[in-house]
């Protein structure tokens, strides 16, 4: 193949993957009867679509009750995941591969059948409507402690043991010695599970009604169906250009290591 | 000493995370002071109705203060009151029960009997005909105050009707056709239809059959409903009329097949007919107030003979079991539900009480002579039918939705086999709930 | 008694911080593994709204599914979604990485811009793609009325409904999936391709010959991990389509939501929820019978 049809390709392939989200914002910009058109530019931009938005749901609390949602939902993975992990790899008490063999499996079961479960259990313990009930259900994952077990496994075992020579605690020896040395594991895992939380949906829509709770796709999927946006196209994108946004920004950061982790997805089949 | 800090950083998270949603509201402050928490339905006039009732009453009962919280928006009331049953965080009292819906509460234990109450039986004998009264019972009891109809009537257009050359309101299937084909068409002569004679949404969405398929099954039947002692019986001729009859409006385009975006097309004078309750009246006052129209009851099947029937569109009001003051709650209920204050439910929200004087009672006589259309309305009370107190009924609506959009909306079906359909899956609902 | 002496031995052995370190996972697991397992087992032999006391009633909740035509319905609009989602995903997929893959300039940036819809929320994704299938004003029966051909009814008819979503879920996914083929790609030894050129193999023969084969397990993973998708697809029809028009975009995850949360049946919704997560088992394993090839040597 030739190298301008290479090319070729690939530039209509990021045309159709780019120009949506140009599209998008572009119209979020635009006047109501504008929006319709193709062209991007406008001379005609204004926010009333965003005022529009931010008038009509608190959509700003919805984004600090995502952040804190994903936010302890991620530590709480990485902290608990790679002190799992750890044990898994490291440590050698009865039961380990027993362990190791019932995480592999959980893995494996599909979560239709645990989610009405789950959500009973949510209402048993009362938590309906609270932040506990978006956190706790997702604070392990044991993707998460494979791939640091993984990880942990290739660490030299002669370093532990020094370690251990100079009187360090387990706990001592996971966070001071073990966490520098896994950034690229910390960071894929903290990625993965920060992604998955922030943009879950189904899970808000079942254990969170109160509005002043709601996490901000689902306070964006309410805002779509629930017929508030009027069926105005511009307040529309402009919600899911909020939405989208704080996404977007992170991954322009930290690009290539959101590529990297889902390539370890893979893994999981 | 410092490996232990991200483990207490995120204990002291989880920690803050469980503090920061205990701010629920208490029942007690004040000692000897009660606190009621009341839902209303979340239109804005039944908002602005229970607001004004609201602050009525806590200025005359201060040791009975009452906190007014309109049912969230984004879910439908049936699906806020069960979940909130579940989690036991019901209100003391609401005002949007509707009764196709009450089986599930009652089951879950979720609702006070009221006729406990010594004057539950004078009370409501001053109010609502013994017979109605008795429609809204449950083995005997009573869980829900009937406290407002909306009989579901046909609005139209008298601009639009004379312009089209249509001299008087249709009365029957045929008429309505008639009509129709006289009004839709293409105003902007552009290819495309863009004045109707009417509009559904196009959705399968259950609650909308209580707008078209079903008080149209009523009126055709002259006031049958779905079930009839406890077993489906809904697959007659006239069920299969009522589903012909929509089916001949989309597929005759008088109709539209697509969703409407931006605003109700009858306020818009893009459809000539709409099919609503007397609250339709408020809306078109405050939205449309230029538009000219009248109100006639539904069209029903040419050979139809005698009064009119439809649907009473009841909302009801309970007091939930929850509450630490059922009387309290049980004179706040009273209050909402006297003479004084339905006459407030008719100026506010344009929606009709469930009382036997309405027309004869000389409190509302001035309001009915200041609003005419309202008097159609009132006139039609007396063959309205209301919820079939099935479980599921919400489920067997969604079943006829779904026959209703793949026979009338696009055809996929004769309304006959639609009907059949509508009835196995109803009677695969009923066979499992026994 | 020599074994018990082996278990005590054993404990002796063993590192009591591992334990402790595990500990967390294990109420983690007790409470959203093990109990919510074992009470779905009890709970689909059961009638219940949450709210009512539960109901024993045996089998009854599959009596009604296999009377129940949405049920069917929902697994015939899962498989018309895989069957157009999976080979259009890996063709794609597998054209832009081998794109991607050659001698280019900028290949990060083109590998970002197709990741973008990955990361981004399938919210963001439905709104947009409600927008660009409208019938009237969508972008893309605009660019299809300026080309001269005549507008497509995307989402509006039953017919077009399913394979329109699965269309927007293949956008939202292929940059997953063209990361992991350059991973595949990336694992093939250039002395196979180097020997096929002495050979005399063209393009073509090296493609279906050599990079075919050999990205197999790929392909595998791929095909599984969009079954799984397909299987849980729900925001999409749910924001999108709302399962219509005539259920033809009724999933079986919104099938489940609705029957748990809209009318109020746990126990159904469990049922369901089981027999789907069988159905899941079973496809996945067929598909691995299918697809695996033997080892190429």
């Amino acid at each position: 193949m030739k190298t301008v049809t290479k090319y070729f390709l690939l530039l209509i392939g990021m045309v159709i993957f780019a120009y949506p989200f140009l599209w998008m914002l572009s119209g979020s910009l635009k006047p109501e009867l504008e929006i319709g058109g193709l062209g991007l530019w406008s001379p005609h931009f204004t926010m009333a679509a965003y005022k529009n938005v931010l008038t009509k749901i608190p959509i700003i609390r919805a984004f600090l009750n995502s952040c804190l949602v994903s936010l302890s939902v991620t530590a709480s993975v990485v902290v608990f995941g790679s002190m799992v992990g750890y044990a898994l790899a490291k440590l050698h008490f009865i039961g380990r591969t027993a362990l190791y063999l019932l995480i592999l499996f959980t893995m494996m079961i599909p979560f239709q059948i645990t989610l009405i479960p789950q959500y009973v259990l949510m209402v048993k313990l009362g938590l309906v409507d609270t932040y506990l009930s978006l956190i706790m259900p997702t604070m392990m994952s044991g993707f998460s402690i494979i791939l640091f077990r993984q990880f942990f496994m290739s660490v030299p075992q002669a370093l532990i043991d020094a370690a251990r020579l100079d009187g360090c605690s387990d706990l001592r020896i996971l966070f001071r010695l073990i966490w520098p040395l896994s950034r690229p594991v910390i960071i894929t895992v903290a990625i993965l599970t920060f992604m998955t939380s922030w943009n879950d949906v189904l899970w808000p829509l079942i254990v969170v009604r109160n509005q002043s709770l709601m996490t901000m796709p689902q306070l964006v999927t309410i805002f779509v169906i629930g017929g508030q946006a009027e069926a105005q196209l511009g307040s529309l994108l402009a919600a899911a250009t909020l939405l989208a946004l704080p996404v977007i920004i992170a991954y322009a950061f930290f690009q290539r290591y959101f590529i990297e982790s889902m390539a370890s997805t893979g893994l999981k089949g | 000493m410092n490996s232990v800090r991200p483990y207490c950083v995120c204990v002291l998270l989880l920690f803050f995370v469980g503090c920061a949603n205990k701010n629920q509201t208490t029942t007690e402050s004040k000692a000897g002071v009660v606190h009621l928490t009341y839902w209303p339905a979340p239109n804005p006039e039944e908002i602005q109705l229970a607001d004004t009732l609201v602050r009525q009453w806590n200025r005359l009962h201060p040791d009975i203060q009452v906190l007014m919280q309109p049912i969230p928006v984004s879910q439908s009331t049936e699906e806020v009151l069960l979940a909130a049953i579940a989690g036991k965080t019901t209100p003391d009292i609401c005002s949007n029960i509707w009764p196709g819906a009450l089986h599930d509460y009652t089951e879950a234990g979720g609702l006070v009997e009221l006729n406990k109450f010594p004057d539950f039986d004078s009370v409501m004998a001053a109010r609502t005909p013994h017979d109605l009264l008795e429609t809204f019972s449950t083995d005997g009891k009573y869980y829900q105050v009937p406290w407002k109809a909306n009989p579901v009537m046909m609005f139209y257009n008298i601009r639009m009707f004379r312009e089209a050359g249509v001299d008087s309101v249709p009365r029957t299937y045929s008429q309505y056709f008639a009509a129709a084909k006289k009004i839709t068409r293409d105003t902007s002569g552009d290819g495309q239809i863009d004045v109707w004679m009417g509009e559904r949404d196009i959705r399968p969405l259950w609650w909308q059959r209580l707008f078209d398929f079903y008080p149209f099954y009523i009126g055709a039947s002259s006031g049958l409903t779905l079930f009839r002692n406890d077993s489906v019986a809904f697959e007659n001729r006239y069920a299969d009329e009522v589903m012909g009859f929509f089916q001949q409006c989309y597929a005759k385009q008088y109709f539209p097949h697509t969703f409407f975006q931006g605003g109700d097309p009858f306020l818009l004078q893009k459809k000539a007919t709409n099919f609503s309750g007397p609250w339709f009246i408020a809306t078109i006052y405050k939205l449309a107030p230029y538009l000219r129209f009248g109100v006639a009851p539904l069209p029903v099947p040419d050979d139809h003979t005698g009064p009119v029937f439809t649907y009473g569109n009841y909302k009801n009001i309970a007091i939930f079991s929850t509450t630490k003051h059922p009387k309290e709650a049980w004179q706040f209920v009273k209050y909402l539900i006297s003479a004084q204050h339905d006459l407030l439910l008719l100026k506010i929200a344009n929606q009709l009480p469930v009382r036997g004087d309405l027309l004869t009672n000389k409190l509302f006589a001035e309001y009915f002579r200041e609003n005419p259309l309202m008097v159609k309305f009132a006139e039609e009370v007396p063959y309205t039918r209301g919820d079939d107190p099935a479980p599921d009924l919400k489920e067997i609506l969604d079943g006829i939705s779904q026959e209703y959009e793949a026979c009338a909306v696009y055809s996929k079906k004769t309304p006959a086999e639609a009907i059949h359909d509508a009835v196995k899956r109803t009677k695969v609902i009923v066979d499992w709930n026994k | 008694m020599k074994k018990r002496l082996n278990i005590r031995h054993a404990w002796k052995q063993s590192d009591k911080t591992g334990f402790w370190f595990v500990s967390p996972y294990a109420i983690f697991f007790f409470l959203f593994v093990a109990y919510p397992l074992c009470f779905s087992f009890i709970l689909i032999f059961n009638r219940w709204n949450i709210v009512t006391p539960m109901e024993w009633v045996g089998l009854r909740n599959f009596d009604r599914m296999f009377r129940d035509p949405l049920f069917f319905k929902s697994i015939v609009n899962t498989l018309v979604f895989l069957l157009i989602h999976i080979p259009l995903q890996i063709c794609v997929a597998l054209g832009l990485s081998l794109l991607l893959n050659s001698k280019i300039k900028m290949r990060g940036f083109f590998r970002a811009i197709y990741f973008l819809p990955v990361v981004v929320s399938g919210v963001v994704v439905t709104i947009l793609w409600q927008q660009m299938y409208s019938f009237d004003d969508g972008v893309l029966n605009r660019l299809l009325t300026l080309v001269g051909l005549s507008r497509i009814p995307w989402i509006v008819d039953p017919s077009f409904a399913m394979p329109s979503i699965a269309i927007m879920a293949t956008w939202k996914n292929v940059g997953i999936y063209i990361v992991l083929f350059l991973v595949g790609l990336q694992g093939i030894p250039n002395e196979l391709y180097e020997s096929a050129n002495i050979d005399g193999a063209n393009d073509r023969q090296q493609f279906w010959k050599i990079t075919l084969p050999l990205l197999n397990p790929t392909i595998i993973v791929i095909v599984v991990l969009s079954t799984i998708g397909g299987f849980s697809l729900f925001i999409e029809p749910y924001v999108l389509t709302g399962g219509g028009p005539l259920q033809s975009t009724l999933s079986g995850m919104l099938y489940i939501y609705n029957q748990a949360f809209y009318f109020g049946h746990m126990g159904y919704a469990a049922a369901l929820g089981f027999v789907f997560a069988l159905i899941i088992l079973v496809v996945v394993l067929l598909q691995r019978k299918l697809i695996e090839t033997e080892p190429t040597s």
